[in-house]
């Protein structure tokens, strides 16, 4: 037996090592990630007609897929083998052991109770007195958390002065994550590099909304005119899909109700002067558009209080542009790409290729002309801002690339070539451990890259036909989805692939996700939640409805309109209930702007504020 | 982009009806292969979980070992059936449950329960909380013997008797009230489940989890090969709980049915050092002295649980720091500080701002969670000040015994002491 229980000791001492060892090796490996299983499959994008190469890939794939399951079923092995040998140590000592038991271990002499406890009493008192000594020092290194008990001094600490702190500066690295959006609290001061453009946010421009009347110079001598400041929403929407483009918005109080046709919470409705399918974008109280048709490209600025147009710039005199508009089809039109605005400035972008910004007060600053776009349905893709960037997505039949452009005076930063097809899909930006980066969907690839300079992490091919929905991201993960190909959530930090679904999925509208789901709307009337770990279908509702706009995430609920106006409001939980449907009165198909307390929306025809009016 | 392909949208809505709509859902953990190998995934199938069943199944076994051992150790005082109970109980409640149908951490549900209205807790739970005690109350702690699966464990692999230092182990046998304390704290809180999140033999059943608790696990199984059952005397809060019981218990367990002859092989062959031997108090010390000990420590003991109390509300900022509500707060802080967009730190930021979430009403639930804490930490250090004060009270009673005597709180009921007794034996035999 002691043999035994020897051998048995060494055995599980040596194998406890080797597994341990084993184990720490193989963690960090992740499966088919080989570098040169990368390097060819990157050779094989680039030169997709080497059988030879393929082949090559075909068999390294296969080899390590061996390889991580042989791993696998030896750890498995191993901890079992382990497990008996641990046995057999027991019952090889148990029975060493047997006959010994039975020999007192001391004599039979009564012990000194009252030494045993006197002494117990000692250990008793310096344990108590060191557990107390440990809990008062540790108490006393680490420091206070946070804030007081005082809930007024906590807001004003964690209120005022960040929202303060975040308005000085209002382009910074990533710029478009809140920021002008939080430009004016009450409490916070503009400062004075804001003041001349937010100057002219206190005086209505054009009185009336005729496109003709919002000249650059009306807009530049109503800018002069004093006007009371309005305290401006917290929560800005700079771009399609809101801040990111990620289809999260931080906005608060949103109404829950209202109806068009009856005026119901109906804040204002303005009329469209030239048609567009592009969303509506926030920044402080103003509101950002474009409107295209064969006469003119048009940028737009409305009040956000009154609904009131401010200006209008049209997009005209560029050089390179087209003397006859590119053909579209009637559902895409010119002007189907959203704007972006940072609080400084805001750009649009039109079927013509026509890329134009112009500064808060309708002032423009830089216009060019990219190219005309080859694409049958026309250009669709939104802009996005990023810090002091313009971000634009320019797949299209012939030259397909990514560029980003120095938002204040249209310089080049950096542009990349894309491989692949024409798509029609908007970029976003992710977070990923912390870090932006810069997502698109495409045909075939969702690619990521660096969006300070263009750089790529990673690509992942994995969707086809007409890829006319967007990205988002959650928690470290990158969802895409297109229709006929497939919803797949991709690991940001490694391009891996961690699921893939295709129960229902988006054609237009985009998907948008929290850490536990996905939720997504198709144009067959299904909106779906899947669960964001596992990519298991969790709940759907058949709504008989068709769905172009892409759903939006604030307080907790998910808004997301139908093509005939019908605004439904999901819970944004596993649960995904239907809280609330009800039609507002003109169909829509962009996806609305949201702001603390209100909602903008562009129908097929006008725009329109709704928020909750006590009467 | 919001618009585009209308014209396709009817061909694409019927094909995708048709082609899409009746696929199982796909996961795929592990990337598929890049190329076509013509290898026909299977389909995924769903088992239909039955917790009902296998709460009821949870519960009868659980009566049943507990009966068993109970039946075995006061009445036959046999130690057979009991080890029989151990094994299966590491089979069944262990390995095969996975170690989660767990008494220990149910105190956590039903002291949160009691705090807290809005939080019900299922009837299996309390169950699972409320009959081990009623049995301690009538048995002892029979629950423990082989019932609980960690006990259990350690029962069978138990080799050498190494005893703890009496002094010692009065000393650690206190850690079990600290710990118990605690993890009341951390649940009425609602912040966290430490008992269920430290649970060093959870990784040891499940074959898996966090390398820290996998080691912790298996320190202390090694430790229980050389002295008896580390975790169940000096770690385990629940059998703090069930010793308390037991010290009152209807019926306890008896060594031997005849006189006793004092040969002190029982009390060697308790591991857990739960026999005590006779003893005629040859102290020297007057009784006035004593008396007067005992006074002394009376008239302390509300100091103690002052020093306890104010120890605890010193705490308790550092235990409210891990609660999630004050970590979101610190978050939002310090990214606000740095000037950085809140999605630009981690995701419960991007989830806070992105449901709207509003810092001064984040702040006030703070305050309150501040509160909570403070309030039950002072409570929480008040009776670990009045458990220390009562154990050296406890301490300085003398008591003379004439022959050996069990100690109804630390017996786990493992019957190992009969197969010892030479009374007992003989009493078999006849």
């Amino acid at each position: 037996m002691r043999n035994i229980a020897a051998v048995s000791l060494v055995f599980i001492a040596t194998f406890a090592i080797m597994l341990t060892t084993t184990y720490f090796q193989v963690k960090p490996q992740t499966a088919l990630k080989t570098e040169i299983l990368e390097t060819l499959k990157r050779l094989n994008d680039e030169n997709a007609s080497d059988p030879v190469l393929q082949e090559q890939i075909r068999e390294l794939d296969l080899m390590s897929r061996k390889a991580y399951f042989v791993r696998s079923s030896r750890m498995t092995a191993g901890v079992y083998i382990l497990l008996g040998m641990f046995a057999a140590l027991v019952v090889s000592l148990h029975l060493l052991y047997a006959g010994s038991k039975n020999i007192p271990a001391k004599k039979l002499d009564a012990v000194d109770e009252w030494i045993v406890k006197t002494s117990a009493r000692k250990y008793v008192t310096f344990g108590a007195v060191m557990l107390l000594a440990t809990a008062l020092v540790f108490a006393g290194l680490s420091s206070p958390h946070l804030v007081s008990n005082n809930p007024k001094k906590d807001r004003e600490k964690t209120s005022s002065p960040p929202l303060e702190a975040r308005n000085d500066e209002p382009a910074r690295d990533d710029g478009n994550a809140d920021p002008p959006a939080v430009a004016e609290s009450p409490e916070s001061k503009p400062e004075p590099e804001t003041k001349p453009e937010t100057k002219p946010e206190t005086k209505p421009v054009a009185e009336t909304p005729t496109p003709a009347a919002a000249s650059p110079q009306a807009a530049q001598s109503a800018a002069e005119s004093p006007a009371p400041r309005k305290a401006a929403p917290v929560t800005a929407h700079n771009g399609f899909r809101g801040n990111n483009s990620n289809g999260i918005s931080p906005a608060k109080k949103l109404p829950l109700k209202w109806d068009l046709s009856a005026g119901a919470n109906i804040a204002w409705k303005a009329e469209t002067p030239r048609k567009g399918f592009n969303s509506p974008v926030i920044n402080g109280n103003r509101v950002f558009m474009s409107g295209a048709d064969a006469q003119a490209r048009e940028l737009y600025c409305f009040d956000l209080d009154s609904g009131k147009m401010l200006w209008t710039l049209a997009a005209d005199n560029i050089q390179g542009s087209p003397a006859t508009v590119p053909k579209t089809t009637d559902d895409t039109g010119l002007a189907a790409s959203s704007v972006v605005a940072n609080g400084k400035q805001v750009c649009a972008i039109f079927a013509t290729g026509d890329l134009i910004c112009a500064d808060t007060a309708g002032r423009r600053l830089w216009a060019k002309n990219l190219g005309v776009p080859d694409n049958h349905y026309g250009y669709a893709s939104s802009l996005l801002v990023f810090g002091n960037l313009l971000i634009v997505q320019y797949d299209n039949n012939k030259s397909p690339r990514v560029a980003a452009f120095d938002i204040a005076t249209g310089v080049e930063r950096w542009s990349r070539n894309r491989t692949g097809k024409i798509s029609w899909s908007s970029p976003i930006i992710a977070r990923i451990a912390g870090k932006p980066q810069l997502v698109l969907s495409g045909n075939p690839h969702i690619t990521s890259y660096n969006p300070d300079n263009g750089e790529e992490y990673w690509r992942v091919e994995c969707l086809n036909g007409e890829v006319g929905s967007s990205p988002c991201s959650a928690a470290d993960v990158v969802y895409g989805a297109s229709e006929y190909a497939t919803l797949i959530a991709i690991s940001g930090t490694d391009g891996s692939t961690l699921w893939k679904a295709n129960d229902y999925l988006p054609e237009v509208s985009s998907p948008v996700a929290t850490k536990d789901n996905v939720y997504l709307a198709t144009s067959y009337g299904v909106v779906a939640c899947y669960d964001a770990k596992t990519g298991e279908l969790k709940k759907i509702h058949e709504l008989s409805e068709e769905f172009y706009s892409s759903p939006l995430i604030a307080e907790g609920r998910i808004f997301l309109f139908s093509n005939s106006g019908k605004m439904h409001i999901f819970s944004a939980d596993s649960e995904f209930n239907l809280i609330a449907s009800f039609s507002t009165g003109e169909r829509t198909f962009s996806t609305p702007a949201l702001t603390d307390g209100k909602i903008v929306v562009r129908t097929e025809n006008s725009l329109y504020c709704a928020a909750e009016i006590k009467n | 982009m919001n618009s585009i392909l209308t014209c396709f949208a009817l061909t694409r809505f019927a094909l995708t009806r048709s082609a899409f709509s009746a696929l199982p859902c796909v996961q795929n953990r592990f990337p598929k292969p890049d190329f076509e190998s013509g290898y026909a995934y299977p389909g995924l199938v769903y088992g239909v979980p039955d917790e009902i069943l296998w709460t009821c199944i949870d519960l009868a076994a659980l009566v049943l070992f507990m009966s068993v051992t109970a039946w075995a150790t006061l009445r036959k005082r046999l130690r057979t059936p009991v080890l029989a109970v151990a094994v299966s109980s590491v089979a069944y409640f262990g390995f095969f449950r996975k170690g989660c149908v767990c008494s220990i951490g149910a105190i956590q549900n039903v002291s949160l329960a009691l705090v807290d209205s809005s939080y019900a807790i299922p009837l299996s739970v309390l169950a699972v909380f409320i009959l081990p005690l009623v049995f301690a109350l009538l048995f002892g702690r029979v629950f423990c013997a082989g019932t609980c699966p960690f006990g259990a464990l350690q029962e069978l692999i138990n080799i050498r008797n190494h005893k703890v230092p009496r002094p010692l182990a009065s000393f650690l046998s206190l850690v079990p009230w600290i710990y118990l304390l605690l993890a009341l704290v951390f649940a009425m809180t609602r912040s966290s489940f430490v008992i269920c999140r430290f649970d060093p033999f959870i990784g040891i059943f499940r074959m898996g989890g966090e390398v820290p608790m996998i080691v912790a696990g298996a320190v202390l199984l090694i430790a229980s090969i050389f002295t008896g059952r580390p975790f169940c005397r000096f770690l385990c809060p629940y059998g703090a709980l069930l010793g308390l019981f037991s010290r009152v218990s209807v019926w306890n367990v008896k060594i031997v049915k005849q006189s006793c002859i004092n040969c002190d092989l029982c009390r060697n062959a308790c591991y857990v050092d739960a026999i005590r031997p006779p003893c005629d108090n040859k102290v020297k010390e007057s009784r006035p002295a004593g008396v007067r000990r005992i006074l002394l420590y009376l008239v302390v003991l509300p100091f103690m649980a002052f020093a306890g109390a104010l120890a605890g509300r010193a705490l308790s900022d550092s235990f409210a720091g891990t609660d999630k509500k004050v970590r979101l707060l610190e978050m939002v802080l310090a990214a606000d500080a740095e000037k950085n967009s809140p999605e630009s730190q981690s995701f419960e930021l991007e989830a806070f701002h992105g449901r709207g979430g509003d810092v001064g009403e984040l702040s006030t639930q703070v305050v309150a969670v501040r509160n909570k804490f403070k309030r039950y930490s002072t409570g929480a250090g008040a009776m670990a000040g009045i458990i220390v004060g009562i154990s050296l009270t406890g301490l300085s009673v003398k008591r003379a015994r004439k022959h050996y005597e069990i100690n109804d709180a630390h017996c786990v009921s493992c019957g190992r002491c009969f197969a010892y007794c030479p009374q007992n034996l003989a009493a078999k035999s006849d």
